[in-house]
């Protein structure tokens, strides 16, 4: 008994030390200016170099941990954003990117805008920014990792 | 007994493994460092591995289930399969017998035929064009890589690994067969489907190719049997070109060499479209093995 505890324990922690040393990130834009997306595509570049972190972008929402969100929800993105969320095996994370992420910034109150990202997928991680530098994309990142290791990673 | 060693921890099974995570991270460390970046952790490729071995595995509606489960394992089992067959880290091949070149080479073959068929399972559009470009691509690199490997195996009179690599010490044949040399070495480039000839899984095109529906465990197999597949090729193409057999210490130095000059090739080129590997590969590494093939008829 005591031995299969054990076992679970290590399995879990192990688990938990892949996920955190490894979140492979996929990027949605659901209706942002472009700014927070050339921002997020600087911080892929070899200056700020994500990758010793272990951070890829992905392609496939099927190979994603972290889903990047960038930019107001519209009413047409919106399905695409939820598919997208399903679509990623859990556990799985969501950064939003730029204050129209976390609050609809300027198109607030559009008639086209539903709003801010977490109206409709639950968000774990907010950059403030318009648009958020490189390096506080990447703060934003390790902060994510870091609750993730402090929860433990519920599946 | 020792059949079992052999097959399940060294050479074959677990050290092949762990020797293929080692090489990935080799080859994603010299691309960085040629790309002025720092680089992956020394831990990388076992932290994804894990990761994605812990993660859900969703199968999409519309396959055949035994298909998208069995193909990962087949794949894998395939190039575990014909890691027994070349000289791994210098040491002669556990298992041995006249005409295993061929055996080896359609067993990694089979790796890609898994790949697409894993791809064509799927209803998805991309992993269907994934899965015809892998195709196609292996019918363009697998005639001048297979003409090219059969070069020293044509100066060695033998279609035996063993036997060629033990010819190989004696000859340095990347010295009398340059042109086959080149043709195998890119041949390999084209069958693990780096930078160059990456087409198949072109993610800005179509997402990640064959393999874009797979998550968690399938997709964790098919990584881990490309490692598997980068390590006997390098292994293969070391053995018959560069010397042959040797202490493994040296021989691990001769693979990172020819590693060094992949990812240097992967640094260095875009990608190709699949119109222009195809073209690539039919009308100039064709040209560059018959070619070889001529000035060996005529030397002799």
């Amino acid at each position: 008994m005591r031995l299969e505890e054990l076992w679970e324990q290590l399995e879990a922690r192990l688990a938990t030390w892949g996920r955190t040393h490894s979140p492979w990130a996929v990027h949605f834009n659901s209706g942002s200016c472009n700014g927070c997306d050339i921002e997020i595509l600087a911080t892929i570049t070899p200056r700020y170099d994500l990758e010793r972190f272990g951070v890829k972008i992905q392609g496939s929402p099927r190979h994603a941990d972290i889903l990047v969100c960038t930019g107001p929800v519209t009413r047409q993105a919106r399905e695409r954003l939820l598919r997208i969320y399903e679509q990623m095996p859990s556990p799985k994370f969501v950064l939003a990117v730029g204050t129209c992420a976390i609050s609809g910034g300027v198109f607030q109150g559009c008639y086209n805008v539903v709003g801010r990202v977490d109206a409709v997928i639950p968000v774990d991680m907010y950059v403030p920014g318009c648009p958020p530098r490189p390096e506080a994309i990447i703060d934003g990142i390790l902060k994510l990792l870091e609750k993730a290791q402090a929860e433990g990673v519920a599946t | 007994m020792q059949a079992v060693i052999a097959l399940l921890i060294f050479p074959g099974g677990l050290c092949v493994l762990l020797l293929g995570l080692a090489y990935e991270w080799l080859d994603r460390k010299l691309m960085a460092q040629m790309q002025n970046r720092v680089g992956p952790r020394w831990y990388q490729p076992v932290a994804d591995l894990v990761k994605l071995l812990a993660k859900q595995e969703t199968m999409p509606n519309g396959v055949n289930p035994l298909l998208f489960i069995g193909l990962p394992l087949v794949g894998l089992a395939s190039v575990l399969t014909a890691a027994l067959y070349v000289p791994l880290v210098g040491l002669a091949p556990s298992y041995s017998f006249r005409g295993d070149l061929i055996v080896t080479i359609y067993l990694l073959g089979l790796l890609t035929f898994c790949m697409s068929l894993a791809g064509s399972n799927t209803l998805d559009r991309f992993s269907l064009m994934g899965a015809l470009r892998a195709l196609t691509q292996l019918f363009s690199y697998e005639v001048p890589f297979l003409l090219a490997l059969l070069g020293p195996a044509l100066a060695a009179g033998s279609w035996q690994i063993a036997e060629i690599s033990a010819y190989a010490e004696t000859h340095w044949l990347i010295l009398t067969q340059p042109l086959g040399f080149v043709v195998a070495l890119i041949g390999l480039m084209g069958k693990l489907e780096l930078s160059p000839f990456d087409a198949p899984e072109a993610e800005t095109e179509i997402v990640a190719g064959a393999l874009t529906e797979y998550s968690g465990r399938g997709l964790a197999l098919f990584h881990l049997s490309r490692d598997v597949a980068l390590v006997v090729g390098l292994t293969l193409v070391a053995a018959f070109y560069l010397g042959g057999m040797a202490n493994p210490l040296w021989f691990f130095g001769k693979t990172l060499l020819l590693l060094l000059v992949v990812s240097g090739l992967q640094a260095l080129f875009a990608r190709l479209r699949i119109d222009q590997t195809v073209g690539l590969w039919w009308r100039y590494g064709m040209l560059l093995v018959l070619l070889q093939w001529l000035l060996m008829i005529v030397w002799r």
